[in-house]
């Protein structure tokens, strides 16, 4: 095999440990800290997706997923590739979404001919490497870390294009903008109803409740009366917004239900937490009983626990990856076609 | 300044040079306690007419029945002359006051200090950007002066 792909989606458990060891509810954190993973729809697009349908331009056939801890199955992974004989490796940790060539990365590593090659922004890393079969096979054996070897051995590769890391809530909402005005190629997944406005499947929305643009509305979203999405806001799919309140500037992610005559301004609502963008805080709505998570509906579920290893599918059944499930933990990565 | 020094009782506002009271938000652990300084509280405002400051330094977040507090507070003081004055404590607390509008009805402060130091340039600061200062106030249409 030419050129392998591997795929880190970081976080998810570690909130979830956050949230045992604090019994009082998040509410006592003032940091600012990401309430969600990377998986979460950024207007209704999966950014794993994106990064799929890149590596798959490369020609290359499948790649492998591992979620979570990292260090154990990227570990795992990678001594996997290395016995396989690859001779490169593409290694993606699923932290931005960046519209990258990644054949323009693969040429530059070539020429300079050095084992790492990482990818890099005005802001830093954006978690894309490219590793040559030595250091491949040295982290593989050595079982060293997720990351490659020695800082020395990295070649920097500039990346001029555009990048946001999506596991900071500031850059994620600027994503969201961007999105909606057109100043990125991310677009959102509905159907456009008037300018700057999109809406997905199923979509209810009180003839009373005020949507201004630019705004995205997620599929099976109610929006009940006197509420006000916009401007700025992406309520994602699934989610109830209660008479009256107001969505501004702000992001909603799925399965999220909104009390009535709120005021969300500048921050990300996950479920009963909201991460204030201005404020740097993190609010526990459920306690103060303002909002909380939506049990998913039947037909999510099953398709939650659906084969993880179907090939790459579409719309909101990408986020059907389980990546946490109890097959994984036997073997910590996955294979998917792409 | 302390506010624990000075709670319950009546101060002199440094900026105005007016009276105004200080009241703590209940924060008792036990329900009997909680419910003591909760009637306290609401007796208070009932009939202070002095501008009263609710500090709920001591507290680190809110739940429901503190939402539904705050607002008795604020339909008790309703069509009167007495203001209310809300000291955060925390930027937990300021963003459960921000989403729940309460601090578009009434001033909010970060702090005692804030309080009684610039509460003018504080209110005027928060205004133009929170993000850049988290020190001032969340509510600029309504400058507190006792």
């Amino acid at each position: 095999m030419e050129l392998g792909a591997f795929v880190m989606v970081p976080g998810g458990d570690d909130f979830t440990g956050l949230r045992e060891a604090q019994p009082h509810g998040l509410a006592a954190f003032e940091n600012p800290r990401a309430l969600y993973s990377s998986r979460m729809p950024i207007l209704g697009n999966d950014v794993l997706q994106s990064w799929m349908e890149r590596v798959r331009k490369l020609g290359v056939q499948s790649l492998w997923l591992a979620s979570g801890a990292g260090v154990e199955a990227a570990t795992s992974a990678l001594a996997h590739f290395a016995r396989q004989g690859i001779k490169r490796l593409l290694v993606i940790e699923l932290k931005s979404y960046a519209e990258m060539d990644l054949a323009d990365l693969l040429r530059f590593h070539c020429e300079r001919r050095n084992p790492v090659t990482e990818a890099h922004d005005a802001r830093g890393q954006l978690g894309v490497r490219l590793l040559d079969r030595p250091s491949v096979r040295a982290t593989g054996e050595e079982h060293d870390s997720s990351c490659p070897p020695t800082e020395s051995v990295r070649s920097p590769y500039q990346f001029s294009g555009y990048a946001k890391r999506i596991l900071s809530a500031g850059e994620r909402q600027e994503l969201v903008g961007d999105g909606l005005t057109g100043a990125c190629a991310m677009r959102p997944l509905g159907t456009q109803i008037r300018e700057q406005v999109w809406v997905g499947e199923g979509v209810k929305v009180a003839t009373s409740a005020r949507v201004i643009g630019p705004t995205y509305i997620g599929s099976h979203t109610i929006v009940r009366a006197g509420a006000t999405i916009g401007p700025f806001a992406s309520v994602e799919r699934d989610c109830v917004v209660d008479c009256g309140t107001t969505v501004e500037r702000s992001t909603v992610l799925p399965d999220t239900y909104l009390a009535p005559g709120l005021l969300i301004r500048n921050g990300l609502v996950d479920g009963g937490h909201l991460e204030h963008l201005g404020w740097r805080a993190v609010a526990d709505l459920e306690q103060a009983g303002l909002g909380g998570r939506i049990p998913r509906r039947a037909s999510r579920r099953e398709s939650f626990s659906s084969d993880t290893t179907d090939a790459c599918s579409q719309g909101d059944n990408a986020f059907a990856w389980n990546l946490g499930s109890s097959s994984a933990a036997a073997q910590p990565w996955l294979e998917v076609q792409l | 300044m302390k506010s624990a020094s000075m709670k319950g009782s009546i101060i002199r506002n440094g900026a105005t040079n007016g009276a105004a009271s200080i009241l703590p938000f209940p924060s008792a652990s036990s329900s009997g306690s909680c419910r003591a300084q909760r009637n306290d509280l609401l007796n208070a405002l009932r009939v202070s007419e002095s501008p009263v400051i609710v500090d709920l330094s001591d507290r680190r977040t809110l739940r429901v029945e503190d939402i539904d507090l705050l607002l008795e507070c604020l339909a008790l003081v309703a069509g009167r002359d007495t203001q209310v004055v809300f000291v955060a404590g925390s930027n937990t607390n300021r963003v459960l006051l921000e989403v729940t509008r309460i601090s578009s009805l009434a001033p909010v402060f970060n702090s005692m200090k804030e309080v009684f130091a610039h509460p003018q340039r504080a209110a005027e600061r928060d205004a133009e950007d929170p993000s850049k200062d988290h020190q001032g106030a969340s509510q600029s249409q309504t400058v507190w002066s006792a």
